[in-house]
């Protein structure tokens, strides 16, 4: 364990005049928080290009077009990338998972 | 006077002219109207009516020409060996001086009379085998020529040559010579311009009468020169006598042979002083290598460049000393920051031999090549077999230390040259693959915490590695990039955001964020702990959460806590200190608002902590003194109280949780995140092979993964049998494709079965087949029998 010290000794006294206000003994200044976002999907994988969702699509990758590879929901809830269910669409309008008929929920973005 | 063709008395006007010619032919003096006037009569003799007297005059000049070599020859043989040189030379400056004049007076007769019946280049070209070259008439300037070379030079070829010879000789020994450099010079230059005019072959007579006994002569002196000189000198004078030597010989051959010449001569020095002692040489090479003696080697380099496979010794020895110096700068590494030792003596050994071989050895591609291939060996290095290779993990750790931010005060440039030295190592590296893991590790960290010197600097080291392995090894860590640069925007649109809304919506916190996008961050799972927000920090995640899903759709946020940091004003004790710390600490410093004592069990509780990260966390605590027990153990009933005496120095500063037990746990887990990626990599491999092939021999099918995977590491054989062989019963079970193993006439061929095939002939003939059953081997034996007749190809 090591305490890792480091810079600025002199405001210690400016700090101890400040304390003589009835204050709390603990001040939160400031917070860098963390944190990681990932498509609210129920299945990981693209069921039709069975690359992760959270990648792009295979056809993104290799166009390098990573940014802006979305995923889509439809109505019965399953997920894939979008660009990979246009094509899909154009063949056949059922989702490929449960075979009902296709209708857009929402747009990732 | 007329041109027309006139009767003209023969014995008459060639009375005048043979006067002329015999003036012509001996240099001697003629009157310029005497000169004009035999042009007019070379014509007339020509044109003469009604016979031209062209072959007469012809045959007259040439044998007044005979007679006149023929009273030279006699004159010139008369001479002494001494004089012999120098009587020969005056007479051939003054007869090919005279035959050119001469060839021009007859250039009516030349050129009307004799060129067409000469025969054409086409047919000294492609038809010259029957014709019989001496009934052929030649112009007067080459028939003179010719007839000194018969006449003289055949009949005095063996005397002149012994005294050409002789000569040489002289001048290699530095002995008095009798007959001056120009004469030699001029001699030897005769046998060549004696035959000026021939279209072809020029060199012939100098080269089968003189040039031959001169190599041989050279030879058998070098020989002798050699062996006298390796008597009495070791092998590092000896090449400095050889080096002398050829350079005098080069400048004997300029100064007294035709150019074609120059190269023959050199190379029978070579020939017969190195190439004919290169054991002798080669057998000194490995001490000189290893003293480094640099004025020896590169001299070895001079002599033996051209030596075919001359240089193969010397080459493996510098190797192998290369490698030797560069394993004894890395073995033994002891000490602080092993990483910066590391690299830096291995560039020290690298600068080192990198300017050797420009110096010593002109940049020689076989040394350059050499080096490289030491380096490969040092940098891959391993004690043994069993552990890894730790070089990438160290280059990376070199490259973060560069990096952070630091006191060591080194400026942007010095940095970007540091890292730019860096990617010289990093090239040798077998493994890339384990060092991007280590670096994006560590460049997450950076990142993260804020700890990047500079991003310049981070993506300029970035943009290196791209440079060096191409746009997908960096793309995860370009991603990280684009997700600091987005998080910075959405805490500037975040900061917006609270403005518009008021005072209700104050924090009352300076807040930050960086949202991340998940699958591109190398974080690890481990550190994952469920845990309760404290009171304080609820609203901020709350309020950003309504933020940014008001910005965002169909995205969820998980907070990861154990890379958050806060700071914390605290006034307990005498002074205020502003510190940083992590938030689970945070939350474990708050709860001692109230109260001055806990229990860890109610600490654990309240903050919902598993027990490693409680521990972990705590402990860092109670090192910082900010809180204390009285035991030295930490139970569920210990009591933990505030520190009031606490005092410290500095007022602002961080308490951070101890990194060298991690940085042993990380680089375990980094090694297992690699060998699951080379599994995935090398069975993507596979498959892209097979298709691209249909069918190959189990070998072949190993070579390929083997060198389509090098850039990234070097693949163990076992590892790759492996892979192939679950190739057909797990990795690519979901894909289109199935491979299968066949024995035929003894190859063990590969190929890839198409899963439609398996899948057709299994659901209508059979009902469920498993997959690794007899019948499907069948199948797929048919398929591949059918695969073969149809590429019929010779290769198998």
């Amino acid at each position: 364990m090591s305490n890792d010290v480091e810079i600025q000794e002199g405001e210690a006294e400016n700090n101890t005049s400040d304390s003589q206000k009835p204050e709390k003994m603990f001040t939160l200044k400031k917070w860098n928080a963390v944190a990681m976002w990932s498509w609210d999907v129920e299945c990981d994988t693209c069921a039709i290009c069975r690359v992760q969702v959270m990648d792009a699509c295979l056809r993104c990758q290799g166009e390098n077009k990573q940014d802006d590879c979305v995923v889509i929901w439809g109505e019965c809830n399953h997920s894939f990338h979008n660009c990979c269910m246009s094509l899909w669409v154009k063949q056949n309008n059922r989702c490929p998972l449960c075979q009902q008929e296709w209708s857009v929920q929402r747009v990732g973005k | 006077m007329s041109l027309k063709p006139r009767a003209v008395n023969f014995e008459e006007v060639w009375g005048d002219l043979v006067e002329t010619v015999q003036q012509v032919v001996t240099m001697g003096s003629i009157k310029r109207s005497v000169w004009n006037t035999r042009f007019s009569d070379v014509y007339s003799l020509c044109v003469a009516f009604p016979e031209p007297l062209a072959e007469r005059l012809y045959t007259e000049t040439k044998k007044l020409l005979e007679n006149h070599v023929r009273q030279l020859y006699f004159e010139v043989e008369e001479q002494s060996e001494e004089n012999l040189l120098a009587e020969y030379h005056r007479f051939w400056i003054q007869f090919s001086k005279g035959t050119q004049y001469l060839n021009h007076l007859y250039s009516y007769l030349n050129s009307q009379h004799i060129q067409k019946q000469k025969f054409s280049d086409a047919d000294l070209t492609y038809g010259s085998m029957q014709m019989d070259m001496s009934e052929q008439l030649l112009e007067i300037g080459e028939l003179g020529l010719e007839i000194w070379q018969r006449e003289m030079i055949r009949p005095l070829q063996k005397r002149l040559v012994g005294v050409l010879l002789m000569g040489i000789q002289q001048d290699r020994t530095a002995t008095a010579t009798d007959a001056p450099t120009s004469t030699i010079r001029g001699v030897i230059h005769s046998f060549v311009d004696v035959n000026m005019y021939k279209k072809k072959s020029t060199l012939q007579l100098y080269e089968s009468i003189f040039e031959g006994a001169l190599l041989r002569e050279t030879g058998s002196f070098y020989r002798k020169e050699a062996s006298a000189l390796l008597q009495d000198c070791n092998v590092s004078q000896y090449m400095e006598c050889v080096i002398a030597r050829l350079a005098e010989e080069e400048l004997r051959a300029t100064k007294f042979l035709p150019p074609s010449s120059h190269q023959r001569v050199v190379k029978e020095v070579q020939d017969r002083m190195v190439a004919d002692h290169l054991a002798t040489v080669h057998a000194e090479t490995g001490s000189m290598v290893s003293a480094e003696r640099t004025r020896d080697l590169s001299n070895m380099y001079t002599l033996l460049r051209p030596v075919p496979n001359g240089l193969t010794v010397l080459v493996h020895h510098v190797k192998d000393h290369i490698k030797q110096q560069g394993l004894q700068a890395v073995t033994s590494l002891k000490g602080d920051n092993i990483p910066a030792q590391f690299v830096e003596s291995l560039l020290e050994v690298h600068k080192k031999y990198r300017t050797m071989i420009m110096d010593v050895f002109h940049n020689d591609q076989q040394f350059v090549g050499a080096l490289d291939k030491a380096f490969e060996s040092v940098v891959n290095h391993r004690g043994n077999t069993k552990v890894v290779c730790r070089s990438p993990e160290l280059l990376a750790r070199y490259c973060d230390t560069l990096l952070k931010k630091s006191t060591k005060g080194l400026n942007e440039s010095e940095v970007d040259d540091k890292l730019g030295h860096s990617i010289t190592i990093f090239k040798y590296i077998d493994d890339k693959d384990v060092f991007q893991k280590f670096y994006a590790r560590m460049l997450a960290k950076r990142l993260i915490q804020q700890q990047s010197q500079s991003m310049d600097s981070e993506e300029a080291m970035i943009n290196k590695l791209k440079q060096a392995c191409g746009y997908e090894y960096t793309s995860k860590l370009h991603r990280m990039f684009t997700d600091m640069s987005v998080s910075s925007d959405l805490n500037q649109k975040f900061n917006e955001f609270l403005k518009s809304k008021g005072k209700t919506h104050e924090l009352g916190i300076n807040f930050s964020i960086n949202v991340l996008q998940a699958g591109a961050w190398p974080l690890g799972q481990t550190s994952i702990t469920p845990f309760a927000v404290p009171q304080e920090l609820e609203k901020s995640v709350q309020t950003f959460e309504t933020f940014y899903h008001s910005h965002f759709s169909g995205r969820k946020l998980t907070w990861l806590h154990h890379l958050c940091q806060g700071e914390l004003k605290v006034s307990h004790s005498k002074r205020t200190y502003l510190i940083t710390m992590s938030t689970f600490q945070m939350a474990m410093l708050l709860m001692f608002e109230k109260v001055d004592s806990l229990t860890c069990n109610e600490l654990q509780t309240h903050t919902h902590l598993n027990d490693e990260q409680f521990n972990k966390f705590l402990q860092s605590l109670l090192d910082s003194k900010l809180l204390m027990t009285d035991g030295e153990e930490l139970r569920g009933e210990t009591v933990v109280r505030l520190n009031t005496d606490y005092s410290n120095k500095r007022t602002k500063f961080k308490i951070s949780v101890a990194p060298q037990r991690e940085q042993q746990h990380e680089a375990e887990q980094t090694h297992s995140a690699v060998e699951e990626d080379r599994k995935l990599y090398l069975q993507a491999a596979i498959v892209r092979i097979m298709k691209a092939r249909k069918l190959l021999k189990h070998t072949m099918l190993i070579q390929e993964v083997i060198s389509q995977s090098r850039a990234r590491f070097a693949p163990q054989i076992p590892m790759i049998k492996k892979c192939i062989e679950q190739g057909s019963v797990v990795g690519l079970q979901d894909e289109e494709w199935a491979s299968v193993a066949y024995q035929a006439e003894k190859i063990h061929l590969f190929a890839l079965i198409p899963l439609s095939l398996d899948y057709a002939l299994s659901s209508t003939q059979f009902s469920v087949i498993p997959r690794e059953s007899k019948t499907c081997a069948q199948l797929a034996t048919v398929f591949v029998k059918n695969l073969i007749s149809s590429t019929q190809s010779t290769s198998f």
